[in-house]
Parts: structure tokens; C-alpha cells; sequence
């Protein structure tokens, strides 16, 4: 099945990012289903420290307790007794990029990874199947004292730092599927960037699926020192399958006093996975936490990242985009806690629905007792492309704090005829004209991106809109 | 006299017809099948209502006939339950006779046996006796109540008004009004809920059930100023038909605790719905809106806009939900919720949601809670205008622009006496 490695054209061969997979080769494949059996098994491949046992198989009795949720999505479908919770891909890390197994490679070849390290990355740490197996940092970062590696390395190179911070953001209790991922984690990224060192360069990994019935747990630490600055990237893709796969994701992240960090994800999965993802930040006194957050992929995506403002002056901001076209929903958005007094939050949403495909924004503003003066603004946009569409508008605002100001704004809209028949007028076809209305809906994020990343997402929004409507 | 099946066959219901007996049985069912709502059904996360023991107020208030105050004047009609019921209708004041039937103004339980055909069908059909354990409680034992019936091409002047009285607490006071407005009819209603500032804990309730034909124009008004210590619960249900026009405003000022829907469904093309509200809540209040803009079909309007301010430790609740259903093109809602908090210790919560199922449409809503604007504090104190009148003009400011919207006179005068009282 796999074919000549060539760099992929997203504008002119859609079918030939999204249909390829190339086969299985694993050297550790778990059993399916999920018990302590497996989950033990799991922490011993990883030949992991007592603790970090104890902590998996606490986590999995608090998966067995906690019921699903009843809101949002339809979960029920999710057979969590078949699913593979653990693969290893590779048997050791590669340091660079000529290490890498030849398979694993051609996947990559195809995602296009050499060609975005050589322009701009700083390092890539990308993720195949369940473990890390490329990993590269640059000179540069290390002798700063930055430190980004795969999630299991760090675990074994730095236990102190890690065992401070994990699942202190988002305890396994917090929900089903964070409980489930603190169970059988696998990868994801770690990173610690020193007081007052800035990272002016993204660091980015890849993200992928590529077996059946497979879940993906991964799990993302990052800890910014005081003062320091970093814009970590996932994006992700994933071939075509035909049963469903879980991602379940936990991501936490803490902004200490002045530091800034950007999270940015762009998620396209491909349409049979299930997305339920936990990410939080907690940001420190006049810290700054922002979420980027992109979803076009996934059968059905629950994910809201947010931002405990826990000291005075702490900012957070989300902007999300989400575009559910046929049997998609996107149940995206994001929370703002605000705990500490004069702390600030924004949310943007923007959404798209096409072909009958459903998007839900879904937020959650707090203000506890204590966050006097404090500010909070959320504004929600969607474009329904046609009638066979749905969005829907869930926000929440709790206000328990005095003097403090709130607003939420949404507009649900269609594509303007005014604006169709100007461009029209100007000899624009129809489909063209409707691309470039929605290319311009979405600008508030795609400005966000760096530019490769932008361009793709184009690229994407273009060959989503092909054929669509009219 | 206990909530249960034997008093539903009891003296306060006798004479009552047996149709009405089995909706009240069946709503009894209901009661005592639906549990308690808890805090974890999303309606009810933000309201608690643990403390509320209906059987501590079972027992219906007995009639001693005075009303308080004077009846309104410059009203076509007026109908006061007061134990005794009082009604008159001026048939001077409207062309209230056709040949196509007479105005009725009657309490809901006599007109139950005098108009089956015209209530039987409508009854409990928008507020559903079965939606909760407290719509089924209050359904199998509502009392008091009116029943108005406008028919086709009446159109009436004045407003009519329907006063409910409550005078101690420890009892049950639960109206249910049913409204039909035949095709092309225009008038105005006024419901108004008036209890004793200071009596003791109590249970009340204050339905409506309203039916807007073709091309009618309806304004209902209702004003809740029951005791500060009583439970109100109540549901406001209207239904639209092709062209029809609703002004529906809902003022609310008493109870510790009052959880009410405002909701309309949008059933024919070219209706459109106007959803008012304001609340004032002091010292330990709590209050609850939960609103419904249901846009069945296409060529529909509602405009929403719920104001409020909030004192002392008061506490507000507002979620509302625009739907616009599948086929429902060229729909265009509004929603709004705003919330003056004035205090230190008020909260409020805003939760205006929406449900689109259709890309042709215009749906926009928006919610805010915020304190007293410095700004506008600081220009007039300037001026030389102290603090505490600097506050109160701001309030008035913000409720202005609502109190205009009040769909008659009559109605906001009372409003505007009733605020000004209460904002001191």
C-alpha cells in the first residue's frame, strides 16, 4: 500500500495526504481493552518510577467512576474495550532525521515535516503512534537551558521538575477522559523554558494516528519561568480508517509572573476520530496565556481550553476556529477562571458550518469572589454555509466577584448576498467568491499563524469549499 | 389540606367539570411520578431549590374578599380573585359584541364548565404539566385564574386586567391564565400578582397560557409582586400564528425565590414576537428567567431584551435559547440579557444560548454584567449631584430605555410608581 515517498500538494492532491497510511510495524503492541493488567504492563514497558504506577492505576479506578458526560456530543458509540491503549513504533530515539526507520519516514516525507524544519523550525518532536521517536533541538535552545523533549524522557531525565508539575494543572479527577489519559499516557511533549529565556522560533510536533482501533493519549507539559516567552505548535493529520479512533489528549501548562506563552493547534484528523481533549493554564501574576486553536478535523471534537487567571494582572485569551462540514461536530471553545482580582480574558470564536455539519461554541466565563476589576469579553461568530447546517451557542458567565465587567456577543449569519453579488460582479465565480468570503471570516486567526501554516490553512478552507455550495 | 389525590377531589375544586378533574388527576400522576430537579439537570444548576418544601404550604389561602387597593380605571375590563371573584367588562368601552361570538372574561375554573370546547383543547397544551415536578403540582391544584377569549375581529381599547391577591403566607396561591386571541383581534391584558411585602414564606405561582391567531395583536403584561419570603414558580407560554404579533413583558419584583419561563413559539409565517423583562432584585432574592425564542417556521421575528438590577446579596439566574428550526428561512431573533450590578455581593449570571438550523437567518444576542459605569458616576457627581441620586438616575437611565417598551400606559405607570418605590 504505501507508494513513492513524494512531498505532498495540498492544493492539488487532498485525497493523497488523507488516504494514505503506510503499515503497521511495531515492535510492543498492547492487547486491547483497558485494565490494570494493561495499564501496568504499559508503565512497565516503560520501565516508569513506582509513583507514576500508582498514579495510572488510581487514575483508571476514577475512569471506571466517573460517568460520561451527558452534555455536548454523543459519546456512547466509544468502545473503550477496543481500542489498543499502547504502541511503540521504534525501539530507540533517533537523533536526527537520516535515523529515522525508513517507514515512519515516508509518513513524514509526506506530511511535509523536512522541508518546514529546514525553513523554520527550532525542533521537532514528532509523535508516531504512541511514542516519541524524532526528536531534534537546537544548539542554540539548549545552551539557554530550554528544555523540550518527549514526555516519557522527561520523566526518566528530569523527575524532580516533572513530578512538581504533573497532574498538578488537571488531576485525573477533573474529568472521565482526563483520568483516562492519565492512565494509559503515552508521549506528547515537555518543555521548560528557563526564567527570562524568550524562544523566538516555534517549537512544533507532529502529531499522528495510524493504526486501527488505536487511541492516542498523549500528554503535554509545559512550564514558562518567569519573564520567559514560547509558542509551541501541534498540528495534526491522520489517514483514513474505518472504524472509530479516540484522541483524548491532556495538556497543562503554567505561566509563571510575566512569562507569556502561545499554545497553537491546528487539528485536522481525519473524520472517524473522536477528539476530547483537556487543556488548561494556570498564569501567574501579569502573565499571559493564549490559546490558538484550530479544528477542521474529527468525526466529533470536545475541547475548551482555558485559562485560570490565578494572580493579579494575568491575561488569557483564546481564539478558536472550527469548521464541521458533512457528519462533523466541532463542540469547541473555552473557559476563563477567574480566581485573583484585576485579571483579564477574551474568547474569539469564530465557527463554519457546511453540508450539514454542526458546530457548537461552548464557554465558560468564572469570576470567584476575589476577582475584583476584572474584565472579561467573548464574542462568537458563525457563518452557516447552506440549510442543512447547525451552530449553536452555549455560554456560560458566572459572576461572584464585585466591580467587574462582562460581555458576550454572537451572530449567526449566512453569506451575505451583498457581498456574493459584489464579488460576482466582478466576474468571481460563485465557489471562488464564497472561498474567499469564508477565507475572510477566518482572518482574525489565520493572522495569528505563521505564515506556512496560514497558507495551508487556505489551501484546507479551499478544498473544503470545492464543489460545496451553489 | 395536603397536596394529594383526596383534596384534588375536595371541596376547593368541587363543582369543577370532570374533564378538568382528570387533568388535574393526570398532572397529579405526573407529580408525583417527575423527582425533584436537581443540580444536576442543566436547567436547575444555578437554582436551588432544596430549601422548598411545597407541603409546608398546602393549604389554599381562604377567601376574605378585601382587596388591596383600588381597582385600575381606564380599563375595558377587570376580573380580581380575591377569594370572592369580581368581574366586569365595559361594553361600551370596544366593540366587545360581534356576530361572531362575545368577549368572555370569566375565572378559569367557571369557564371550564361554560366554554369546554374553547379550553379543553388548550389547556396545559403550552405549558405542559408534565415539562416538571413543579408544572405537575401546580396544574393538578392551580386555583384562582382567568380565562379571556377575544374573538375574531374584536378589537378593544383599554386594557383588561387580572389582579390575584395573596394576604399571609404559609399558603398556596397558584393562577393560571389561558388567553385566546381570535383571528385579527387586538387587545391588552395586564396580570398582576399582589401579595403583602412582609408575610411569611409561601408558594405561588402565576401561568400563562397565550394563543395568538392569524393576524391578532396581543400585549400581555404581567407584574410579580408577591411577599419577599414566597416561592413563585411560573411558566409564560405563547404561541403565534401566521401574522400574529405578541408585546409580551414580564416585570418581576417579588419573592425570595422566583424561577420563570418566558417562552414563545413562532408557528406561523409573518408572526413576530416582542419578549420584554425587567427584574429588580434587594436584599437575599434570588431570581431565575429561563426564555425560549422557538422559531418553528420561516418569515418569523423575536426581539428579546431582559434588563436587570441587582442590590444588597441579590442573585439573578438568565438563560435564554433562540431556535431556529430546520425550514425556518428569513428568520431574524434578538436576544439580549443586561445586568446592573449595584452592589458588592449581588451576582448575576448570563447565559444566552443559540440553536441554528438554518443558514438564511439573522440571529445575534448578547449579554452583559457589569457595576455602575465610573464614567458616568464621575459626570454627575461633578455637576454637583450626590452619589447616591447619581446612582439611581443611572438606574432609571438603564431601565428607561426598557420602560418604554411597556406595551400600555396603564401598565407602566404602575411599573414606574412600583420602581421608583423600590429604588428609594
Amino acid at each position: 500500500m504505501a507508494t513513492v515517498p513524494k512531498q505532498i500538494d495540498v492544493g492539488s492532491d487532498y485525497k493523497e495526504k488523507y488516504g494514505f497510511f503506510v503499515p503497521e510495524d511495531y515492535i510492543f503492541k498492547a492487547k486491547r481493552g483497558l485494565n490494570p493488567e494493561i495499564v501496568t504492563e504499559i508503565s512497565w514497558m516503560k520501565k516508569e518510577p513506582e509513583w507514576m504506577l500508582k498514579m495510572r492505576l488510581r487514575s483508571l479506578e476514577i475512569f471506571r467512576k466517573k460517568p460520561m458526560p451527558t452534555w455536548g456530543a454523543d459519546l456512547s458509540v466509544i468502545d473503550f474495550e477496543n481500542i489498543f491503549y499502547y504502541l511503540k513504533a521504534a525501539d530507540k530515539q533517533s537523533k536526527t532525521w537520516e535515523d529515522l526507520p525508513p517507514d515512519i519516514k515516508k509518513t513524514y516525507d509526506r506530511l511535509g515535516v523536512p522541508e518546514a524544519e529546514r525553513k523554520f523550525l527550532a525542533g521537532v518532536s514528532a509523535q508516531y503512534e504512541s511514542e516519541v521517536v524524532y526528536h531534534s533541538l537546537h544548539e542554540e535552545l539548549s545552551k539557554k537551558g530550554v528544555i523540550f523533549t518527549d514526555t516519557d524522557s522527561a520523566l526518566r531525565d528530569h523527575p524532580e521538575l516533572f513530578k512538581e508539575y504533573f497532574g498538578t494543572i488537571i488531576p485525573p479527577a477533573d474529568n472521565k477522559f482526563a483520568a483516562l489519559n492519565t492512565a494509559v499516557w503515552s508521549g506528547g511533549s515537555f518543555i521548560y523554558v528557563p526564567k527570562g529565556v524568550r524562544v523566538d522560533i516555534p517549537l512544533q510536533a507532529y502529531f499522528r494516528i495510524n493504526a486501527e482501533n488505536m487511541g492516542q493519549f498523549e500528554r503535554t507539559l509545559i512550564i514558562c519561568d518567569e519573564g520567559s516567552f514560547v509558542h509551541y505548535i501541534e498540528g495534526c493529520t491522520a489517514p483514513i480508517y474505518t472504524t472509530d479512533s479516540l484522541h483524548s489528549a491532556v495538556v497543562e501548562i503554567i505561566v509563571k509572573k510575566n512569562a507569556r506563552c502561545r499554545y497553537t493547534t491546528i487539528q485536522n484528523w481525519s473524520t472517524n476520530v473522536f477528539n476530547l481533549v483537556t487543556k488548561r493554564a494556570l498564569a501567574y501574576a501579569d502573565a499571559t496565556m493564549e490559546w490558538v486553536d484550530g479544528n477542521l478535523g474529527s468525526q466529533i471534537t470536545m475541547k475548551y481550553p482555558s485559562v485560570y487567571l490565578m494572580e493579579p494582572g494575568a491575561k488569557g485569551d483564546v481564539l478558536s476556529v472550527a469548521f464541521a462540514g458533512k457528519g462533523q461536530h466541532q463542540d469547541a471553545g473555552g473557559k476563563m477562571i477567574h480566581v485573583a482580582p484585576n485579571t483579564t480574558s477574551t474568547i474569539t470564536s469564530k465557527s463554519i458550518s457546511k453540508g450539514g455539519g454542526r458546530t457548537s461554541y461552548r464557554g465558560h466565563i468564572k469570576m470567584y469572589p476575589d476577582a475584583k476589576n476584572s474584565k472579561s469579553f467573548v464574542k462568537c461568530d458563525a457563518l452557516l454555509l447552506d440549510d442543512e447546517s447547525r451552530s449553536d451557542t452555549y455560554p456560560y458567565n458566572d459572576v461572584d466577584a464585585e466591580n467587574v465587567t462582562l460581555g458576550h456577543e454572537a451572530t449567526v449569519s449566512k453569506v451575505s448576498d451583498e457581498q456574493l453579488f459584489y464579488l460576482m460582479s466582478r466576474g468571481i465565480t460563485r465557489n471562488e467568491a464564497e472561498t474567499m468570503i469564508v477565507n475572510g471570516f477566518i482572518e482574525p486567526f489565520t493572522k495569528e499563524l505563521p505564515l506556512e501554516y496560514a497558507v495551508e490553512l487556505n489551501r484546507l478552507i479551499q478544498l473544503e469549499m470545492e464543489g460545496s455550495v451553489g | 389540606m395536603p397536596f394529594n389525590s383526596q383534596t384534588l377531589e375536595d371541596s376547593p375544586f368541587r363543582g369543577e367539570p370532570d374533564w378538568l378533574r382528570d387533568r388535574r388527576r393526570t398532572a397529579f400522576a405526573a407529580y408525583e411520578r417527575l423527582p425533584m430537579p436537581s443540580r444536576t439537570d442543566e436547567e436547575w444548576r444555578r437554582t436551588d431549590v432544596t430549601q422548598f418544601k411545597p407541603a409546608a404550604y398546602a393549604q389554599f389561602e381562604s377567601p376574605n374578599g378585601h382587596a388591596h387597593g383600588a381597582p385600575l380605571t381606564d380599563v375595558a375590563g377587570w376580573i380580581r380573585h380575591d377569594g370572592r371573584v369580581y368581574t366586569s367588562l365595559d361594553h361600551k368601552s370596544g366593540n366587545l359584541d360581534n356576530p361572531l361570538g362575545h368577549v368572555i372574561l370569566e375565572p378559569l375554573a367557571i369557564a371550564a364548565r361554560n366554554h369546554k370546547a374553547l379550553i379543553e383543547p388548550r389547556l396545559f397544551s403550552l405549558a405542559q404539566s408534565d415539562r416538571d415536578h413543579f408544572t405537575a403540582l401546580h396544574s393538578a391544584f392551580f386555583t384562582g385564574g382567568t380565562f379571556l377569549y377575544v374573538p375574531e375581529g374584536v378589537v378593544i381599547d383599554q386594557p383588561i386586567v387580572s389582579q390575584h391577591f395573596s394576604h399571609k403566607g404559609g399558603t398556596s396561591v397558584l393562577p393560571h391564565t389561558v388567553i385566546v386571541a381570535g383571528r385579527g383581534a387586538r387587545f391588552s391584558f395586564l396580570d398582576e400578582y399582589i401579595g403583602e411585602e412582609d408575610e411569611e414564606a409561601a408558594y405561588r405561582s402565576g401561568s400563562a397560557e397565550i394563543f395568538v391567531g392569524e393576524g391578532a395583536d396581543v400585549s400581555y403584561v404581567s407584574i410579580q409582586k408577591w411577599g419577599r419570603k414566597a416561592w413563585h414558580l411560573a411558566d409564560q407560554r405563547a404561541r403565534l400564528e401566521k401574522d400574529a404579533r405578541l408585546r409580551l413583558f414580564n416585570v418581576t419584583l417579588g419573592g425570595h425565590f422566583s424561577k420563570t419561563r418566558v417562552e414563545a413559539s413562532l408557528v406561523g409565517p409573518g408572526s413576530s414576537a416582542e419578549l420584554k423583562g425587567i427584574y429588580l432584585a434587594s436584599g437575599k432574592q434570588f431570581f431565575d428567567f429561563h426564555t425560549l425564542q422557538d422559531h418553528q417556521v420561516g418569515n418569523t421575528t423575536s426581539d428579546l431584551l431582559f434588563k436587570g438590577a441587582l442590590q444588597d446579596t441579590a442573585k439573578a439566574v438568565y438563560a435564554g435559547l433562540i431556535r431556529i428550526e430546520k425550514g425556518a428561512a428569513r428568520s431574524d431573533a434578538y436576544q439580549a440579557n443586561r445586568n446592573l450590578v449595584l452592589s458588592e455581593h449581588a451576582k448575576a449570571t448570563s447565559i444566552p444560548m443559540l440553536e441554528i438550523d438554518n443558514n438564511d437567518v439573522r440571529c445575534t444576542h448578547g449579554a452583559t454584567v457589569g457595576p455602575v459605569d465610573p464614567m458616568s458616576m464621575f459626570y454627575l457627581q461633578s455637576r454637583g449631584i450626590p452619589a447616591t441620586t447619581a446612582k439611581r438616575m443611572i438606574v432609571q437611565g438603564f431601565f428607561g430605555e426598557v420602560l418604554e417598551r411597556i406595551p400600555f400606559e396603564q401598565a407602566r405607570k404602575l411599573v414606574e410608581t412600583e420602581l421608583e418605590a423600590r429604588l428609594g
